[in-house]
């Protein structure tokens, strides 16, 4: 297939290769990677990141998919990256379509083009993305030689900035409803029918939302009337679940990139989901139930990886991998049969309650790296409302454990702008912080660095916290500026995120379809990588909401009410919305819910609805 | 334990030539590791294996002739090692040669001091071989020739001339194929694009400097009036 269209585009774009930062990100050859032949396969899909090859390549889930869809052999799964600034200059100049990795082909000419959707600040990069391949924006502005676009991802549990670009999203765990998408292509492409006719049927797989069968009406004040469903699709679509987690597919051949990308290490998915239940996180409602992979599965796969990769270090990634039955014995396995060839353990995040320093010592080499703790609120009042089970007593424990072990460095993470949060609250950070330093000081460390970072809170779909309003930016500048103030002292530092950046993800966050054409309007005016601190282009983003007649303060800043219907009501996780409402009656009074791991069942609806249960290993 | 440090010579081509050298180590680390041999370590919190190499090859340059010190906690048969480590190198690396050094060898860096260069360059407009062989000779003939470097720091000028052992050209179809050779030092060395634009420049060779090609067919270990291969036995 029109090899030489991908041979000329090589060559085209190797003449100025080595001109662009990191070449490697553009050529697609490494270890491990999978060419395939194209005449040989059904169906050939093109697996996109809407960020730089080095964020993507540390995707967990991407590394999943694209191998899982290679591992039929009537499936081809190439992938694709957003191009730097540099590239994508040299790209506009000289006319070359973005192009997939595997066969520098052009993305035109794949029948489908995914999309994950991991970040509301990717958004412009999808639409860009689109433009730059000479693929239309609009889905109905595309034709029969254009690809399928879809996507799926945690954004997708509220897509509807998206619609009217994307032609279908895939809600939930797409391991089992991706291959079963992609055998309706081959059929499609065997048999075409109309694109209506070949909609209807793909929306009968689980967790498949094709936007176009749903419509929305508007109340006068732009709140939503209804949304209905045409018939013949699901009124509710329920995300996909994978059976048994255990057995699911996972790549142990994954792409070793030759650049150093973010998580450059193996990883591991010890469990799926996270029940702890705190009331911001997304991710801990939408990836329920927890399900854990058994010490055999994970060992078996360990011994793969360190065979077909040679990386020098494994994460044991998960929410929450401190959490996992049997992560001792994991760990301890890991090490005794791989240790002697230099493999180390690494755990992404470590929880203060279940923290275990001669685990910590274990997993970390370097210990001037520094171990990171997320207490998230500043008080004891703010941490019960968001139902993040820490209290001070553990994180002192576990600081003056690390201090103790010869640790000097210690980063804490906490939100501003929480909801109830009070001036008490951001006190509370200021004196955590310095009670951890003195306790580092008492302990006779020297040098000690207790960094604090803030980020803005910014309510998400399908949480306790869905109906809560952000707050004004203006007030948490305050607040970040007191802080600066008050945490002057030479072993602390404080970093923090922009409120402008937090602002416009509180806004697709929560946003519906009337955010599409700013979207489109944004990227046209030159709006992309919105994530990366020195692209964000904030003014022209303000100047769209004004040149559109759009208040971004309805979707970021505006308290919802139970009864309005929200933009992604149509979207369910399986946690009931009446769960959502108790979560969060419970947060205004500061009462924990403790988690279904260890304590009775909370009712959040998961299991129940959709046949599933927790299963632990240990 | 013994220990075991190799000498090996291998090509970086094809797609391997975009493998910035920062991310090389890895790849050698990388590949060893999945060959199942084990390398030794450095001391320290964060040990890192015995890996090193001469002179950077630009990024985008092909490289023939290049070679890396890898100390192995093993003493395994030379051609088995070799073999093992070719099947888990990616396709543009192949490995040319190898020798086992004396434990007291000096690294590659503390030997190398020259590099050469093929460049392919398309003419801007017809070039005679005469015309060609002038330039060169004038250019040779210049005791300095200073040449404007940009940074972030601003143009900084420096005499490049110094630097050059050889150099030579012919005339293939619409192309010009430069020999060069030069010397490398921890004080620095010239970039075959530098030597090309300052040709262009001073004796007005017309060639077109944006579509130039370059190839380091090899490194040396220079002496007196020649040139060995650091894997020559008296020398390394």
């Amino acid at each position: 297939m029109s090899n030489n269209t991908a041979a000329e585009l090589r060559r085209q774009v190797e003449r100025f290769l080595p001109k662009v930062l990191k070449p490697s990100r553009y050529i697609g050859s490494e270890w491990n990677v999978i060419k395939k032949d194209w005449d040989k396969t059904d169906v050939q899909m093109a697996f996109a990141f809407p960020d730089v090859y080095e964020v993507g390549m540390s995707h967990l889930g991407t590394r999943i998919l694209y191998h899982l869809v290679n591992s039929y052999p009537e499936f081809l799964c190439e992938r694709v990256f957003a191009p730097w600034i540099d590239m994508e200059k040299e790209m506009r100049e000289k006319e070359i379509p973005l192009y997939a990795l595997e066969s520098f082909q052009p993305l035109k000419k794949f029948d489908v083009v995914g999309f994950t959707l991991q970040y509301e600040m990717s958004f412009t990069n999808i639409l860009n993305m689109l433009d730059l391949a000479g693929i239309p924006m609009r889905a109905n502005e595309r034709g029969l030689d254009d690809p399928w676009i879809i996507a799926g991802g945690p954004c997708a549990y509220n897509p509807e900035p998206l619609v009217g670009f994307i032609d279908f999203f895939l809600i939930g765990e797409s391991e089992e409803q991706l291959p079963e998408v992609l055998r309706l292509m081959a059929e499609q492409k065997k048999n075409p029918v109309s694109r209506p006719e070949f909609l209807r049927k793909v929306a009968q797989v689980q967790g498949v939302y094709v936007p176009e069968f749903y419509h929305v009406t508007y109340k006068a004040d732009g709140r939503i009337e209804k949304i209905e469903a045409e018939e013949g699709v699901p009124a509710l679509v329920e995300k996909a679940i994978v059976s048994d987690l255990d057995q699911a597919f996972f790549p142990t051949n994954p792409v070793v990139p030759y650049l150093e990308i973010v998580h450059d290490r193996m990883m591991l998915e010890v469990m799926r989901g996270c029940s702890r239940g705190c009331r911001f996180c997304q991710a801990g409602m939408i990836y329920r139930p927890v399900r854990e992979r058994s010490p055999e599965t994970l060992l078996r796969q360990t011994e793969e990886l360190v065979r077909a990769t040679g990386y020098d270090q494994i994460a044991l990634t998960s929410l929450s991998s401190g959490d996992y039955t049997c992560i001792q014995p994991v760990i301890h396995n890991i090490l005794e049969k791989h240790g002697a060839e230099g493999v180390g353990v690494s755990l992404p995040s470590l929880r203060v309650d279940s923290f275990d320093v001669d685990l910590a010592e274990t997993v970390q080499k370097a210990r001037k790296s520094g171990l990171t703790f997320a207490p998230e609120a500043g008080s004891q009042r703010l941490r019960d409302v968001i139902n993040k089970g820490v209290e001070e007593k553990n994180l002192l424990e576990a600081a003056e454990a690390a201090f103790k072990k010869g640790w000097s460095t210690i980063k804490l993470y906490f939100m501003v702008g929480l909801p109830t949060e009070t001036q008490e609250d951001i006190d509370g950070i200021v004196d955590l912080a310095k009670k951890v330093a003195n306790l580092g000081t008492k302990l006779g460390r020297r040098n000690i660095t207790v960094t604090i970072s803030t980020s803005v809170f910014v309510p998400k779909s399908h949480t306790p916290f869905q109906w809560e309003p952000q707050e004004a930016g203006s007030s948490v500048e305050l607040k970040q500026r007191y802080l600066r103030e008050k945490l002057r002292d030479r072993r602390l530092k404080y970093n923090y995120h922009d409120v402008t950046t937090s602002y416009l993800e509180a806004v697709f966050a929560k946003g519906d379809r009337k955010l599409a054409p700013l979207l489109e309007w944004a990227v046209k005016h030159g709006c992309r990588f919105d994530g990366w601190s020195e692209q964000f282009r904030y003014e022209v983003w303000m100047e769209g909401f004004k040149e559109l007649g759009i208040d971004p303060r309805f979707y970021a800043n505006r308290a919802i009410d139970y009864d309005d219907i929200l933009p992604w009501e149509h979207i369910g996780s399986g946690v009931t919305k009446q769960f959502l409402i108790e979560e969060h009656h419970r947060a205004l009074q500061e009462a924990k819910t403790i988690d279904c791991r260890y304590e009775d069942c909370t009712g959040c609806g998961v299991c129940p609805s959709r046949g599933v249960q927790i299963e632990l290993k240990g | 334990m013994s220990t075991m440090r190799l000498r090996i010579a291998y090509t970086k081509i094809e797609d391997a030539r975009y493998i910035a050298h920062l991310d090389l180590t890895r790849v050698f680390e990388r590949a060893i590791r999945r060959a199942g041999i084990h390398m030794s370590y450095s001391e320290g919190f964060n040990p890192r294996p015995k890996i090193s190499f001469g002179f950077a090859l630009a990024v985008g340059t092909e490289g023939e002739r290049e070679y890396v010190d890898v100390e192995l906690r093993e003493d395994v048969d030379l051609g088995e090692v070799l073999a093992r480590i070719q099947e888990q190198l990616p396709p543009g690396i192949r490995l040319l040669q190898g020798r086992a050094l004396d434990q007291g060898a000096k690294s590659l860096m503390a030997v190398l001091n020259a590099a050469s260069y093929r460049i392919r360059v398309p003419m801007a407009l017809p070039i005679h071989a005469e015309r060609l062989q002038e330039a060169i000779n004038g250019w040779l003939g210049r005791e300095h020739v200073t040449y404007s470097r940009y940074s972030k720091k601003g143009p900084t000028d420096k005499d490049i001339r110094p630097w050059i052992k050889q150099l030579e050209a012919k005339i293939q179809g619409d192309e010009v194929i430069f020999d060069l050779e030069v010397e490398m030092g921890n004080s620095g060395s010239v970039r075959p694009e530098e030597v090309l634009a300052s040709l262009r420049e001073l004796e007005n060779l017309p060639i077109e400097l944006d579509e130039l090609q370059v190839i380091r067919t090899g490194v040396h270990v220079s002496y007196e009036g020649g040139k060995k291969s650091p894997l020559d036995e008296r020398e390394a």
